[in-house]
C-alpha cells in the first residue's frame, strides 16, 4: 500500500494512508500516515458502528490538512475495547494458501522472510 | 526529505500471530531510506473531493472477482489487478476477494473497509467537500507488486485525475 501511495502523492495529488499496521504502512516512505491500533481487518472499526467509523474516517482525514512534513506519522486517540490477546485468539481467518504451503514445506518460510519471491511455483 | 524511523507509540504488530509478525519485521528492516514524495493539500479538507483506495479486495458481485484460484495454483502469485467501486455501493452490492484476512466484518458492513457511507455524510456534515464518484480496491496481497505498480496504479492515477480528485484515503487491511 504505501508503494502505490508514494506513486499517487508524487503525481500531485495529496494522500494519507489509515492504517494499523503504522511502522509497515510508513516503510517503504509515505507522506502521511494516520495510525490506528486497531486488528486487522477492521480498520474503521467494528461492524455497524456508525458513529466510531465515522469518527476516525475525519480524524484521518484531518491528516490531510495537519500533516506539515513528509513522513508524518499522526497517531489516532482510539483504543481498541478489547486486549490483543484476546483478538487474536477470537480471530476467524482461514489460512491462506501460502501458509498452508509452508506447512507442508516448512524451508520454503525462509524465502518469504527474505523477500526472494519464486516466480512461478 | 528522507524516510526516517519514525513509530506510532504503539506495537504496530500486536494483533498479529507470530509468524506474519516476523515477516513483516523482516520486511519493514529490508527496506531502504529514500525521498519522500510531498505534495500539499490545495485547499481547505472543506472543499476538497476525496477518493477512498482499500486494499480489501472489494469487488461488485455484478463484476469480476479478483482471481482467488490463481493464487491457490501458485501461492507466491497476488491478483495484481484493481476494481472501481462507485460512491453509491453498500454492502450488499460486494464481496471480498482476499484469502489473508478476516473478511466476514468487511463483508457485513462494507464501511469497515471501505467507508463509503460514512464519507457521504462527511460531505453532508462539510467537513470534506465531496465524495468522488469513483473509489477503488485491489487485493492487497501481493509479494512482488511489479505489474500492480506498472498497471493498475497508473490507471487509477489516470482515472483520480479525470475525476478531478483532491485527496486520497487509502486504508489498508
Amino acid at each position: 500500500m504505501g508503494l502505490a501511495q508514494r506513486e499517487i502523492e508524487a503525481a500531485g495529488i495529496a494522500t494519507v494512508s489509515l492504517s494499523m499496521i503504522p511502522d509497515f504502512t510508513a516503510a517503504p516512505g509515505v507522506p502521511r500516515v494516520a495510525a490506528i491500533a486497531y486488528p486487522n481487518g477492521r480498520p474503521l472499526g467494528n461492524p455497524r458502528d456508525a458513529r466510531g467509523q465515522q469518527a476516525v474516517l475525519e480524524a484521518a482525514l484531518r491528516v490531510l490538512e495537519e500533516a506539515e512534513e513528509p513522513g508524518t506519522v499522526t497517531t489516532l486517540p482510539f483504543v481498541w475495547p478489547e486486549p490483543a490477546k484476546q483478538v487474536r485468539r477470537e480471530s476467524h481467518g482461514e489460512t491462506p494458501p501460502i501458509g498452508q504451503l509452508i506447512k507442508r514445506k516448512p524451508w520454503l518460510y525462509l524465502k518469504l522472510v527474505s523477500g526472494e519471491i519464486p516466480r512461478a511455483d | 526529505m528522507t524516510a526516517t524511523a519514525r513509530s506510532a507509540g504503539f506495537d504496530s504488530l500486536q494483533f498479529l500471530d507470530g509468524a506474519t509478525k516476523r515477516v513483516i519485521k523482516a520486511w519493514i528492516e529490508r527496506e531502504e531510506r529514500r525521498p519522500i514524495p510531498w505534495t500539499p493539500l490545495k485547499k481547505p479538507l472543506g472543499e476538497c473531493r476525496i477518493a477512498l483506495i482499500s486494499s480489501a479486495g472489494v469487488a461488485l458481485r455484478e463484476g469480476e472477482p479478483f482471481d482467488q484460484e490463481g493464487e491457490r495454483r501458485n501461492p507466491w502469485w497476488g491478483d495484481p489487478s484493481f476494481r472501481v467501486i462507485p460512491r453509491s455501493a453498500c454492502s450488499e452490492d460486494v464481496r471480498l476477494c482476499h484469502l489473508h484476512i478476516d473478511r466476514s466484518f468487511g463483508e457485513s458492513d462494507l464501511d469497515c473497509v471501505l467507508p463509503l457511507a460514512r464519507l457521504g455524510e462527511l460531505a453532508e456534515e462539510g467537513v470534506i467537500g465531496e465524495a468522488a464518484p469513483s473509489h477503488y480496491s485491489f487485493m492487497g496481497y501481493l509479494l512482488d507488486a511489479d505489474e500492480f505498480l506498472r498497471t493498475s496504479v497508473p490507471a487509477i492515477i489516470q482515472r483520480l485525475k479525470e475525476e478531478q480528485v483532491d485527496a486520497v484515503a487509502l486504508v489498508p487491511v
